[in-house]
């Protein structure tokens, strides 16, 4: 029997799953409003995540080339606008992000609980 | 690795809280709650007259058990409910569009529309079977009352604000609904006599129901112009 043999398996830690294409401020907020509102306007991301509309289209390519969200381009009256949606992938990512998140908050908690006793 | 050890901005505890936040401010943003007790007073304060003119009560003898017929209930209240919550569903779709969201009102619609429908199929249920049955002398147990109350019109409004609420994760409509629920199913006080003959006793607890869905929408109203 060798020692690793002993060493009982472990849970991977929360970390090593995080996603870094979601796991970043803007584009879980981005995936977050989506989520909530189905359909949501540029404008409107733009003004809750107080973002430049060069900034926030930097991001939201990010999450269209993983396939997370769509960018749907059309016009409101002689308004353009732009609506994004979000994939079935898209609402996975974000189901497992805060799972992540959740699992990290209570692996932190526990071990300041033992540490504490 | 540590939790230290990610960027400060991708603390977790902070991400969530962002994320309740936004989620938060989408729901506020696409509320309209206002609107739809608006739309449902008007719905009963209109049914008033409508309800003088249609009600039909038959009490024979002064202490006898009195034979009432509410010819409304399939005339006015089931199309006026269906066409409340079209024009609530489509408010909200164009008031979630006009700042840039999407709206969720399906689920909403089809509660309304199958609450509606439920009342109208009770009554129709209910006429039908006091025609072949003898009125009851004793007054109906409780919990008769209650359902009875929940079916009627007023009381299928409160079951879609509390759906609204439920969807909407919204508090303070759960609160109001409960208590207009409280004030629809609150029963009669026996002693009462009613101010403008028998049949004004139907036609008070909807007034009643009425000004407080008005009062509601004032309120709501004035809570979502300080809030945007």
């Amino acid at each position: 029997m060798t020692a690793e043999a002993d060493v009982p398996e472990s849970p991977a830690h929360p970390v090593t799953g995080l996603d870094d294409v979601v796991h970043q401020r803007v584009r879980l907020g981005v995936l977050t409003i989506t989520h909530e509102a189905r359909r949501v306007e540029f404008g409107y991301l733009r003004t809750q995540l107080q973002l430049t509309a060069g900034n926030l289209s930097q991001h939201l390519g990010v999450l269209e080339s993983a396939g997370l969200i769509e960018v749907e381009k059309g016009y409101a009256g002689r308004r353009g606008r732009t609506w994004i949606t979000l994939t079935a992938a898209g609402q996975q990512a974000l189901a497992e992000e805060i799972g992540r998140l959740k699992a990290l908050i209570a692996r932190v908690e526990s071990g300041e609980t033992a540490r504490d006793s | 690795m540590t939790a230290n050890a990610l960027p400060a901005g991708d603390d977790p505890r902070r991400l969530l809280t962002d994320i309740r936040a936004l989620a938060h401010r989408v729901r506020l943003d696409r509320r309209v709650t206002w609107f739809a007790l608006l739309l449902l007073a008007a719905v009963t304060l209109v049914a008033i007259p409508i309800d003088w003119l249609s009600l039909d009560a038959d009490c024979g003898g002064a202490d006898g058990p009195c034979h009432i017929r509410r010819l409304n209930r399939a005339y006015y209240w089931l199309p006026a409910l269906l066409l409340a919550y079209t024009a609530i569903a489509g408010y909200a779709v164009r008031a979630a569009r006009a700042r840039g969201l999407g709206a969720r009102v399906l689920p909403y619609v089809l509660t309304g529309v199958a609450l509606a429908v439920l009342s109208a199929a009770a009554w129709l249920f209910a006429t039908l079977y006091w025609r072949s049955h003898p009125v009851p002398v004793n007054p109906l147990p409780t919990w008769m009352m209650v359902i009875d109350g929940l079916v009627a019109p007023a009381g299928t409004i409160g079951v879609a604000l509390l759906v609204l609420a439920w969807l909407e994760r919204h508090v303070a409509l759960l609160v109001f609904t409960l208590g207009y629920l409280a004030v629809v199913l609150m029963p009669l006080d026996a002693a009462w006599v009613p101010p403008f003959g028998y049949l004004s006793s139907f036609l008070v607890p909807q007034l009643v129901n009425g000004i407080v869905l008005l009062l509601g929408a004032a309120w709501f109203a004035m809570a979502h112009r300080r809030v945007r």
